[in-house]
Formats: C-alpha cells, sequence, structure tokens
C-alpha cells in the first residue's frame, strides 16, 4: 500500500530543521524541491546525520552511496516512500 | 589498557538514538559536530625543497614540473575564489612551503583556518595561525640517511621549541619502526606533541621504504605502546591505529572519497575538493591530498583524516564502532585545527573497521 508522501515529506523537512539548526522556516513553509546542498549549504556530514535519523525513524537503511544523492525534501520522501513499500 | 585483540562486530542492531543516549558520546559528537563545516582543498606552494627524502610523493608524477607562480595577487585571487566557492580550511604543502612565508601569509589572510606541512628545517613566522605539521621519518642517524639532512630532529626541535602550532608528524616506515620511542621520548621531555603517519608508497616505488604484513604489525605495537606510555605527548587512538596499520589500505576499508577514486560531484569531498599544483591549476583525475601514491597503499594519515572520517554512518552501528570514529574524528580535529583540544580516547579497545551496509 502507499505510503502518505505528503506526511511523509513534512516529517523530513522537520528533522531537517531540527538537525540542521534552521531558523525561520516551518515545515509547511519548507519547499520540497530546495536543493539541499547548493541552496541550503548542507554538507555531506550534515546528510549523513540526517541519514543516521531518518534510519532511526523509519527503520530503513540507507546504502552509504546513496545518500548523497538525497538532495531535496521531495527526493528523500520519495526515497523513504520506494524503501517502505519495497518491504510491504 | 590497548586490547591486542581486533574486536568483531556486535550483532544487535542500534538505533543512532541509543548509541547517542550515552552522555559521553552525546557529549563528544556535539564537539565534533561543530567542525563538519570544514571543507578542505590542498595546495602545492613551491616546487622547491630544501632536502630530498626516499620516496618523497611530491617529486613523483608530473606535478613537480608545473612551473610556479610566485606572484601573491594571483595567490589571493585563487584563495579569494576558493573561499566564494565554500573552502573553509586550506591545507599546505609540497614541495616545502617554509620556502614562501609571504604566499602562505597571503592564503592566512584569506582563509584563517589551515594547516602546513612541513619538513621544519625553516621556522614559519608566528603570524601565520596554521597548525604546522612537521615531518620526523626517524631519529637523526635515519634522517640523514633516507633525507640526506643532518640533525634534522635537533633542529626541526629548537625551530619549534614552545610552539603552540607544532605537531610532528611521524612517518613509520620499515626501518624506523623502533625509532618511533627515542623519537617520542624526546619530544615528550620537550613538552611537545606528536602523532602518526605511515609512508605511504607512491606509484611505481618499490623500495625498501614499503611496508608488508610484517612491518605493518610491528607498527601496531610499537603505536600502541607509545600511546600507552605517553598520553599526554601521542595524539592518536586505537582505532587510528586500526585504520593505519590494517593489511588492507584505507581504499579498500573504507572507499576513499577524493576525486581521484569517486566520481560523485553530488556533495562532499566528490564535489569540493581541489588540489592545486603550484601553477595555480588542478586536475580532478589527479585530486587527492597525496597524488602520485598508489591508492591501493595509501595509509596516508591526511587521507584517513577525510575518508574515514567521511564514514560515519556506517560507524553508526554500535556503540563502540560509533566511539571508535568518534575518537578517530577527535584525533584528526586535534592534529589539523589551531586551539582545538583532543578529549580522552572513548574506545580503547581495537574495533574491527565496519564494512558497507548495503
Amino acid at each position: 500500500m502507499e505510503k502518505d508522501i505528503s506526511g511523509t515529506t513534512l516529517r523530513i523537512a522537520q528533522i531537517l530543521i531540527d538537525e540542521l539548526k534552521l531558523e525561520d522556516i516551518t515545515p509547511e513553509t519548507f519547499d520540497p524541491d530546495l536543493d539541499l546542498v547548493d541552496e541550503v549549504g548542507v554538507d555531506s556530514m550534515d546528510l549523513a546525520t540526517v541519514a543516521l535519523v531518518l534510519r532511526d525513524e523509519y527503520g530503513i537503511r540507507i546504502d552509504e552511496d546513496d545518500y548523497p544523492k538525497l538532495t531535496t525534501v521531495r527526493i528523500i520522501a520519495e526515497y523513504i516512500n520506494n524503501k517502505l513499500n519495497s518491504d510491504d | 589498557m590497548i586490547s591486542p585483540a581486533i574486536e568483531q562486530k556486535e550483532q544487535k542492531e542500534y538505533k543512532f538514538s541509543e548509541i547517542t543516549a550515552d552522555p559521553a558520546v552525546r557529549d563528544r559528537f556535539k564537539k565534533v559536530r561543530k567542525y563538519f563545516f570544514l571543507r578542505e582543498s590542498t595546495y602545492d606552494m613551491t616546487n622547491r625543497c630544501n632536502v630530498r627524502c626516499e620516496g618523497c610523493y611530491y617529486f613523483t608524477g608530473d606535478k613537480q614540473f608545473a612551473t610556479e607562480n610566485s606572484d601573491e595577487d594571483a595567490w589571493r585571487v585563487l584563495l579569494e575564489g576558493e573561499k566564494e566557492r565554500g573552502i573553509t580550511f586550506v591545507v599546505l604543502a609540497g614541495a616545502e612551503p617554509s620556502l614562501v612565508p609571504r604566499l602562505c601569509e597571503v592564503c592566512y589572510d584569506v582563509i584563517p583556518l589551515g594547516a602546513i606541512a612541513t619538513n621544519g628545517l625553516q621556522h614559519i613566522p608566528r603570524q601565520i595561525d596554521y597548525r604546522i605539521h612537521i615531518s620526523v621519518w626517524g631519529n637523526d642517524h635515519t634522517s640523514l640517511k633516507i633525507r640526506k639532512a643532518k640533525d634534522m630532529l635537533a633542529r626541526q626541535t629548537a625551530n619549534y621549541h614552545d610552539d603552540p602550532r607544532a605537531i610532528f608528524v611521524y612517518t613509520f616506515n620499515p626501518v624506523n619502526i623502533d625509532e618511533a620511542r627515542e623519537v617520542t621520548s624526546l619530544l615528550a621531555q620537550n613538552g611537545q606533541q606528536i602523532t602518526f603517519n605511515m609512508f605511504s608508497a607512491p606509484l611505481g616505488y618499490h623500495g625498501p621504504l614499503r611496508h608488508t604484513p610484517e612491518t605493518l604489525a610491528r607498527t601496531r605495537k610499537v603505536m600502541s605502546e607509545l600511546l600507552r606510555q605517553y598520553p599526554e605527548t601521542v595524539v592518536y587512538s586505537p582505532y587510528n591505529i586500526v585504520a593505519h596499520t590494517s593489511e588492507k589500505g584505507l581504499h579498500d576499508l573504507y572507499s576513499c572519497s577524493y576525486p581521484r577514486m569517486n566520481t560523485s560531484t553530488n556533495v562532499g569531498l566528490g564535489r569540493s575538493f581541489r588540489q592545486y599544483r603550484t601553477d595555480l591549476n588542478w586536475d580532478r583525475q589527479a585530486a587527492c591530498c597525496v597524488p602520485d601514491t598508489d591508492c591501493a597503499d595509501c595509509r596516508h594519515y591526511a587521507a584517513g583524516s577525510a575518508v574515514v572520517t567521511a564514514r560515519m554512518y556506517r560507524h553508526a552501528v554500535n556503540p563502540a564502532t560509533f566511539k571508535a570514529w568518534l575518537d578517530y574524528v577527535d584525533t584528526y580535529l586535534a592534529v589539523w585545527v589551531r586551539g582545538y583540544e583532543k578529549g580522552q580516547n572513548l574506545c580503547e579497545r581495537f574495533i574491527e573497521p565496519p564494512a558497507k551496509e548495503t
């Protein structure tokens, strides 16, 4: 069954805001297509930290070669949804 | 006490939140995380050197033949461009940066975090407040044979006496393993710091300095002994010892993330790292911290500092492995960043490097 991707998107935005200590933004106002590397200034170590929090939250393993590709909230949400769907 | 046996990976799967629930782990993670903003590139400052060492990586390959650009304005423009593209940490190296102090000062003016790799024979002015890495290849008898320079250690320690920028980098090779005791003892008496490097063969090098399984094992034993005996002097951890004295090199253990071995340009070193030659050009195909080193034999301390650190995700599998990784990163920051104080190692055991999760 398809998981609710909009809920996932909001939750990922909240995790990013918490982990990266982003200010003046809420999950609702977080543009899911914002490039986290080019436009937010996220680096590989930040992405690795976020990947660990996502691993905890969703119980999925993220391939080490994959998380550098997870560069927008939407891409992360789709990745997680695909993982969760393939585990069903 | 460091256990001599490698500890096997635990079977239980831990959440990251469980691992960081330990206050010591959480505090150390917070401490090192403040430095995740560091983004490095390296710069060959001059193609001249005042010694000529056997197995020197700089004088291998074609980078040594690059034209030397000593124009201060050109360097300033380069560094300002580097800052603009997000570089926050510079490593000034090859061949001997102390011969061009004005260029080093220009770099410091623009990007104030960095390190200089030097042979220590010429003092670098104090106003250049980078970490200074002074290379040591044995006692003075061995240095005379390999580096063809007299009284190296005596001159190095005198030049950098009572200088908090300085850390001595002892490069272990098969012929100088036992001399590390003498060198470390001397530095301890002087109140100076030492960390360890491993000779990593340049491409095509088949001389006597290339490590073998036997010399790697002996090196591991001596490093362990010195870390235990001189905890105030030796800036290292048990996991550093494992990572740098395993029969497998760093690339085999951790998948090197420098552009030379990593085609991804999405994020991290593959995106931002450059290795500039003395003509201020760089080549992605050759870009790593020790170009012209044989990747299969690379156990270089600078490579490990980036490559092991980048593999946080795979180390967050159980408390012991994550503590070992934290010790490694804490060591790397203490070695490279001025003013960063290393904490006590959290994991005193030898931990097996974790394989990539799939």
